[in-house]
């Protein structure tokens, strides 16, 4: 088990280094003018120039990719050019080991930007799971017992327009709606979890619902088929005609098959959250990973976009590798693999 | 210069700080200020209240040397960092609002016969926020750093062209900025201090250099103690009425400003300083920020904005929402550019502009409260704009006459035309549709390419092998002189290189026209060199070197809970916190 544990970290590392190689060749060995963007609309083609030389874009993809591979192992430091470096030591900005960059656009480290946003992420995709599972479970079942009649045909029918509506229109549904036509909530803000509990959880009930709202849909929809396909198998007719009550069956028999498959994919879809949810972000102005990516990309800030796309990127890998240990250990076949 | 001269002191001696603006209509290029839906006049305030910003757009930066946009130079000017002139506040009338008055200095500057040295007196009183005072060191230190261009990128750089700076052999200045210090001999030389005055040393005529003064926060002051570099683009250290408060500036949510104890408001008569905070909001998209400026509750009675309502918002205009509105064409023009390296044909050129429909792209942008045809590249509100008689009737349009042209051409029709534009909401698709219809119905053959403006769209336009045939171009002067707009336009000297055309999009290149330009900003009298820019415009225009499109519209909205609120020409037409109040003090 321990050298089948090390084999997926070496591997996960190789994967990661790859990842690097491939974004930053994907950016920055593009035909595009990055410089133009920290530039301003109104440059000229010298000034361009100074720029992209300011900037570092004007060395060889494959040299900056290793100033990039050795901060990152190393620690790096801005700017770039050790001579200003020298004559101008208040100006010196420290990126230690870990350094993922250093943003033009937001004049700060990535890991600084990212370490600064991803609360706010992380607090809204929990959130989101929160409402969505336990809404998409309960709904779910409920549809699947009441098969046929008006409140599965209903719970359906919503779910299935909750699904059809794109995030930013709820989102913006809600937000004109429910917090400023009518007033019912206020306007959403996030605040830190640590200063004030009740404003954290008071800002993130819309975008939560905005966010969960889709995911519930299909949960819904999920939760439902699985209940009814669990209801159907031999063990649970078993069940019922050893003279369990109604209650034991679906608590405890068909609920239990029915919450493995669900647990897997929910696991899944919050590790792709925890990177930024970037509609919900824009729309409620929440200025998370999501909402700092749609900037980067924005500005094509190189940097930033390929330190937010390695992160995402390590959240999945990490992700793989806890779930092939977890598979070893369920099946020990796996690690012989 | 005479005339120039008089201009300033008979604008500072007749500083009126009442304007209204009902009736106020017609065509703007005779002087008259925004054409407002409300009056707009300065009324006696009641000091205090909060006031909030609400916007979309994040400050790209605070320092005032990187700062290139017209929303945050207007503000900064009002707020943070003064400069040796400005222009008035609460003026909308466009000559006036925009004609420099003093501010640090005591006066709007001397200068020489052929306007190549200038010369500020600096006033006694003005201090910065840790109650030093601001000093001629301050000032030549703040327009040092424009020449760090490896540090300092994003902002305005005229001043590199301008100061009399030997260059090296890259044809670059020796000098480097002040963090180096390479080639600082050569920059004390061009600017120096003589006690309180600050002399500037030009290499060629810089007759409005007062304008871009108070136009552009380059030449304002900036303390050597207080540079950090790029780590400085979102600080502030402020001589003006407010700074920023103890938690600093927020990149992506803002920050609030509070006053400022050292500013003396009996020595600065340009800033009335009303409010006691103003909180910046940003971040938020624009349709929310008006729904919250229609709803009109709580922070958002005291609340305004710089984005315009969307068309898809104008229903909700009514009523007292109406009132709260204010509809005005903006300093910011589009225009068309054919492809000089693939239009070669002026009768094509020619029936491109008789055909182009102005009224049918107006009309698709949202009607007359987006935008309003145009004819010429320069905006109505640039003082020296003349309606280009040369593109016809402002709705444009003329299909037969269009045809006969063509038909005069003797190329083979129709003639194929890729007309390239950024994308952006689907009024935009619609306006470029609305101008292929009656291009094609003229003869054309148009094959709409519509480009991501965030990166694709400057990549294609700008290659001068590019393959389109006719390119959007939009434009704002970046102090009122026509002399921001034609040069870094059309002169083909200052753009066109092997990799690009900068902001020469058509790859329009004319001797004659370059020459022009020269002449016309050489000249000294400013009433002169507007009559020489309008010859040059009548120059392009016979070219067919651009096509005009449209002015943009701002349809702006604010909170109940605020007055003197005003769109002063000398503010870009954005809000002028100089004037602005909140109703009794907000009590």
């Amino acid at each position: 088990m321990f050298a089948y544990t090390i084999r997926r970290v070496i591997s996960g590392i190789l994967l990661l280094v790859v990842m690097s190689v491939v974004t930053f060749y994907l950016f920055y060995a593009s035909s595009s003018t990055p410089e133009r963007f920290a530039c301003g609309p109104k440059c000229t083609p010298t000034q361009l120039d100074t720029t992209k030389r300011a900037l570092g874009y004007d060395e060889p993809t494959i040299v900056q990719w290793g100033k990039f591979a050795k901060g990152f192992v190393a620690g790096r430091e801005f700017p770039d050019d050790e001579k200003l470096r020298k004559a101008a030591p208040e100006q010196v900005v420290e990126c230690p080991r870990g350094c993922l960059g250093y943003s033009y656009g937001y004049s700060k480290p990535v890991n600084t930007l990212i370490k600064d946003k991803l609360p706010i992420s992380v607090s809204l995709a929990i959130s989101a799971f929160v409402i969505w599972i336990a809404g998409g479970v309960l709904l779910g079942i409920t549809a699947a017992l009441f098969k046929g009649r008006l409140i599965d045909k209903a719970i359906v029918g919503l779910s299935l327009l909750a699904f059809a509506f794109p995030t930013f229109f709820i989102g913006l549904l809600l937000l004109k709606f429910v917090a400023i036509r009518w007033g019912i909530v206020e306007l959403p803000k996030y605040s830190d979890f640590t200063d004030n509990p009740f404003l954290w959880v008071s800002g993130l009930i819309l975008p939560a619902i905005t966010l969960a709202l889709v995911y519930m849909a299909g949960y819904i929809r999920m939760t439902r088929a699985f209940v009814l396909e669990t209801m159907s198998e031999d063990y649970i007719r078993t069940a019922r005609a050893k003279g369990l009550t109604r209650r034991v069956v679906i608590g405890k028999h068909t609920l239990r098959a029915v919450l493995t498959p669900l647990v897997t994919l929910s696991g899944l879809d919050l590790a792709g959250l925890l990177g930024g949810a970037i509609i919900t972000e824009t729309v409620f102005n929440f200025n998370g990973v999501g909402k700092l990516s749609f900037t980067a990309v924005q500005r094509y800030d190189l940097p930033l976009i390929v330190g937010i796309v390695l992160l995402l990127a390590s959240f999945v890998i990490v992700a793989n590798i806890v779930v092939d240990l977890l598979y070893a250990v369920i099946d020990p076949r796996v690690r012989l693999g | 210069m005479g005339t120039n001269r008089k201009r300033l002191v008979a604008a500072a001696a007749s500083m009126v700080v009442a304007v209204s603006l009902a009736g106020c209509g017609g065509d703007s290029g005779d002087g008259s200020g925004p054409k407002g839906q409300t009056d707009q006049e300065v009324t006696e305030a009641t000091k205090g209240g909060a006031v909030f910003s609400l916007e979309t757009a994040v400050t790209q930066a605070w320092d005032p040397q990187r700062t290139y946009t017209g929303r945050d130079l207007s503000n900064q000017s009002r707020l943070v960092y003064r400069s040796l002139v400005d222009f008035p506040k609460g003026v909308t009338d466009n000559i006036e609002g925009q004609t420099p008055i003093p501010d640090l200095a005591t006066d709007t500057g001397q200068s020489n016969e052929d306007a190549t040295e200038w010369s500020f007196t600096l006033k006694d009183g003005p201090k910065w926020q840790d109650g030093k005072p601001v000093t001629c060191e301050d000032l030549k230190y703040g327009v040092s750093r424009t020449f760090a261009t490896d540090v300092i990128t994003g902002g305005p750089n005229y001043i590199i062209g301008y100061l009399d700076v030997p260059q090296d052999a890259d044809g670059q200045p020796v000098y480097k900025g002040p963090y180096t210090g390479e080639g600082q001999d050569a920059f004390d030389q061009a600017v120096t201090c003589d006690g309180n005055t600050i002399t500037y040393r030009f290499k060629k005529p810089w007759p409005d250099f007062p304008y871009a003064v108070a136009a552009l926060r380059s030449f304002d002051p900036y303390r050597a103690d207080q540079d950090k570099g790029d780590k400085s683009k979102l600080s502030v250290f402020s001589n003006g009425p407010y700074m920023l408060d103890e938690k600093g500036w927020n990149e992506d949510s803002g920050g609030t400003f509070v006053r400022n104890p050292e500013w003396d408001a009996s020595e600065d008569t340009n800033r009335d300083a009303n409010f006691d905070t103003i909180t910046f909001e940003i971040g938020i998209e624009t349709e929310v920020i008006i729904d919250r400026l229609i709803a009109d509750e709580g922070n958002d009675k005291f609340a305004f904005t710089s984005r315009s309502v969307t068309p898809a918002q104008y229903p909700q205009i009514t009523g007292d929402v109406e009132a709260r509105a204010v509809n005005f064409e903006s300093p910011f023009s589009n225009y068309l550019v054919p492809n000089f390296n693939r239009l070669t044909n002026l009768k094509v050129r020619q029936a491109l502009a008789a055909a182009t429909n102005r009224a049918a792209y107006v009309g698709a942008l949202g009607g007359d409260k987006a935008s309003a045809p145009s004819l010429s590249i320069v905006n109505p509100s640039t003082p020296g704009y003349v309606a280009n008689p040369n593109f016809g009737k402002a709705e444009g349009g003329d299909v037969e006459g269009a045809k006969a042209l063509l038909e005069e051409s003797g190329e083979t029709l129709p003639y194929p035309i890729k007309l390239t534009y950024p994308i952006g909401s689907d009024a935009t698709d619609k306006a470029f549709a609305a101008l292929k219809a009656t291009y094609d119905e003229a003869g054309f053959d148009v094959t709409l390419d519509g480009l991501d403006p965030s990166g694709p769209y400057y990549e294609q336009i700008q290659k001068p092998g590019s393959d389109s045939d006719l390119i959007w171009g939009g434009w704002g002067s970046d102090w009122p002189s026509v002399s921001t707009v034609i040069p870094p336009l059309f002169d083909s000297r200052v753009n066109i290189t092997k990799a690009s055309n900068g902001q020469d999009y058509g790859n329009y290149a004319s001797d004659e026209v370059n020459a022009a330009i020269d002449a016309a900003a050489a000249e000294t009298d400013i009433d002169k060199a507007n009559e020489m820019w309008s010859e040059v415009d009548n120059m392009l225009a016979e070219d067919v070197a651009y096509i005009p499109l449209d002015t943009t519209k701002f349809y702006f909205l604010h909170g109940s809970g605020l007055e003197n609120y005003v769109n002063s020409a000398g503010t870009n037409g954005y809000t002028d916190l100089g004037v602005l109040s909140v109703v009794d003090g907000g009590k």
